[in-house]
């Protein structure tokens, strides 16, 4: 836990859309830190601003306060156009719906290949060809592919594209915004084997966004869940699973479907009433329960936590 | 489940759909009975035909699809043979009513909801004007929609994803039914929202005596929710029984297929057991079991010859040749041997 190193430091971030009287801040007071090397889970219910925060470190969208270091150097706001150009090629991102993703009047070839010609990342033609049915291969698709249009592809065989155009940038850090909620069953454990084998071989680190706490709970190293715009609570996937202490994140644990027929028809679900927090008085703070373990409560609910834990 | 009253009953159906001069043969006859009261979940990935074989029981088939073999039979009526929609409307909403898939679209955005409820309600109930805005508004009320008078007169864009949902059972039960089949009703919703639709659908079935019908590819819906599960593939029903019995103690490799790549089973750091391939192109012809190029342990015969329906108990078959007598001796899975187990262990 020491000596890892960070990799993304968010830090007090804070996004609003709008200005003046239309202003409207959809994440606030945003603190967390992903380590090299881990897959870092966001989830939370849409809205909630996950996405949101994917997309203010990929610099798609302005940030209002706070900092987003990457590699210890600030990348939100303005800087250099040198470094610009280093965070779009480092830091990637894969998107939610392959249906939507792809351009459908290009080839998967051009698809593939655009953050190549945009930085000059290739010899020759031929170097660029090579390049493209590399990346189609590593994402376990034929290198013919690269002459087909989109609409000639299953979904899953789209998300697979949209993998390959993230990774041949060689990117350190890839944002992977719910890749697998707009597939079929059959078709995500395929998807989830793919990111992690790829994880292991290109030595990536991920920021997985979704919604699906399963699915989480199977690939990530740690969790934050988001309520809102605010992360309530973080912590590694095994702990937060057997010890959630914010009544979100209970909430959210119990309503996952759990595919136990006897399970599941006695199990009580959990209503998550924001109205339950009084903090009219006592200020909310993000503390440390335990060691790695966050959560976001005022001095009253914290003690209550502490108890539970024991 | 004790007195078995079947409310709807298909046997052998088969739905062809022509496609620029091809044949597609979406649904290879299925036979399915319902029963009155139950909750039953139809299961299978997306092309498997779940939405078009439940399609076929509303007459909501589309324009170049037909039901070329086999007989529906609800209420004493072949409902397969139906042609005209003036048929189908005797049946629809009164007998058998449907929730889709997504609420942003199946709501028309220029109608206000209210407006959208209570042209249900006129027209198969045949009251009119106040007296329907009455049973509209109590029907919003019943879905748990807060301050349902001044919700009636909003638009389906002043409402959340989950909120509309709501209003689309609310149109779908508005004229008691006696089915309700809900096609992928909380796919497009949150975890959190999703238990709350579930557990809606769960009181609406008990307060107005429905059957109904889940067509999901999701197993802890269905986990949540079934009294009986079919499992389909490729046009096909492949298994049927229990939801106990389909959890625990499946039978057919596709069943197994789809329970072992659960996410929920996975082990951190493995991989998990993806289904290869696709599903089978359904322009040709299909020889054998449909599911044997993908499943990893099939028997020669798979490839040739079509199983038949085994029984392993009163309630639930599989079609596979694993239950024949004389299919040579095998194991099935661990996993799937284990599966309460491995579930248990993973959750609690």
């Amino acid at each position: 836990m020491m000596e890892k190193e960070k990799l993304i430091e968010v830090k007090d971030v804070q996004i609003s859309f709008g200005s003046g009287r239309k202003k409207f801040v959809a994440v606030d007071h945003v603190n967390f830190d992903i380590y090299k090397g881990e897959t870092f889970s966001l989830v939370g219910e849409s809205g909630s601003g996950k996405t949101t925060i994917g997309r203010a470190i990929l610099r798609i969208n302005p940030t209002s306060a706070g900092d987003i270091l990457f590699k210890g150097q600030k990348i939100n706001g303005k800087i250099s156009k040198k470094l610009d150009r280093e965070v779009i090629r480092k830091i990637q991102m894969i998107f939610q719906d392959p249906q939507a993703s792809l351009n459908e009047r290009a080839k998967v070839d051009y698809i593939i290949s655009e953050g190549l010609y945009n930085f000059k990342l290739y010899k020759d033609n031929r170097d660029k060809t090579r390049k493209v049915q590399e990346a189609l291969k590593g994402v376990g698709l034929l290198p013919e592919f690269a002459s087909r249009f989109p609409h000639e592809f299953s979904g899953g065989q789209r998300q697979r594209i949209g993998i390959a155009r993230a990774l041949i940038m060689d990117p350190e850090f890839v944002v992977a915004d719910e890749p697998i909620s707009a597939l079929d069953v059959s078709i995500r454990a395929q998807v989830l084997n793919l990111l992690n084998r790829l994880k292991a071989e290109k030595g990536l680190t991920y920021l997985f966004i979704a919604h699906d706490l399963s699915v989480v709970k199977y690939i990530s190293d740690r969790i934050a869940v988001i309520y809102e715009g605010r992360i309530v609570e973080l912590a590694e996937t095994e702990e937060l699973f057997a010890h959630p202490l914010h009544p979100y994140t209970k909430a959210l644990l119990s309503a996952i479907p759990i595919p136990d027929p006897v399970y599941e028809k006695q199990k009580k679900l959990l209503v998550y009433d924001p109205s339950m927090h009084d903090y009219s008085v006592d200020q909310p703070a993000w503390i440390e329960i335990k060691e790695g373990h966050f959560v976001y409560g005022n001095k009253a609910e914290i003690e209550g936590y502490r108890k539970e834990l024991e | 489940m004790e007195n078995k009253d079947i409310i709807l009953s298909a046997k052998d159906v088969e739905i062809e759909f022509s496609l620029r001069g091809k044949k597609l043969k979406a649904i290879r006859k299925c036979s399915l009975d319902i029963y009155r009261g139950e909750t039953l979940a139809i299961v299978g990935e997306s092309g498997s035909g779940k939405s078009v074989f439940t399609k076929s029981f509303i007459g909501m088939l589309d324009s170049n699809g037909y039901i070329t073999n086999g007989e529906i039979m609800c209420d004493g009526r072949d409902i397969a043979k139906f042609k005209t929609e003036k048929e189908w409307r005797t049946l629809r909403g009164k007998k058998i009513s449907m929730v889709m898939q997504d609420p942003m679209t199946s709501l028309n955005p220029l109608k206000k909801i209210g407006v959208q409820i209570k042209e249900a309600i006129e027209l198969h109930r045949g009251v009119k004007g106040a007296e329907a805005k009455d049973i509209a508004i109590e029907m919003l009320r019943k879905v748990g929609i807060p301050e349902p008078e001044r919700r009636y007169n909003q638009y389906p864009h002043e409402f959340s994803g989950g909120m509309r949902q709501r209003v689309v059972i609310a149109i779908a039960v508005s004229c008691n039914p006696e089915i309700l089949i809900c096609d992928e009703p909380t796919t497009a919703l949150d975890v959190t929202i999703q238990a709350q639709i579930l557990d809606l659908i769960r009181k609406l079935k008990e307060e107005l005596n429905m059957t109904v019908i889940y067509i999901t590819h999701d197993l802890g819906v269905v986990a949540n929710v079934a009294d009986r599960v079919a499992v389909m593939y490729a046009g096909q029903i492949v298994e049927y029984g229990l939801a106990e019995e389909i959890f625990f103690d499946a039978w057919h490799p596709y069943t197994w297929a789809l329970l072992s790549a659960l996410p929920q089973l996975g082990e951190k750091g493995e991989e998990l057991e993806a289904i290869e391939g696709t599903p089978p192109n359904l322009f040709v012809e299909i020889k054998g079991d449909a599911f044997a190029p993908r499943n990893k342990r099939a028997l020669a015969i798979d490839f040739v010859k079509e199983p038949p329906f085994f029984d392993i108990t009163e309630t639930h078959k599989a079609k596979t040749w694993y239950l024949d007598p004389r299919c040579p001796k095998f194991e099935r899975p661990s996993n799937i041997v284990n599966y309460r187990e491995i579930i248990r262990r993973k959750v609690y």
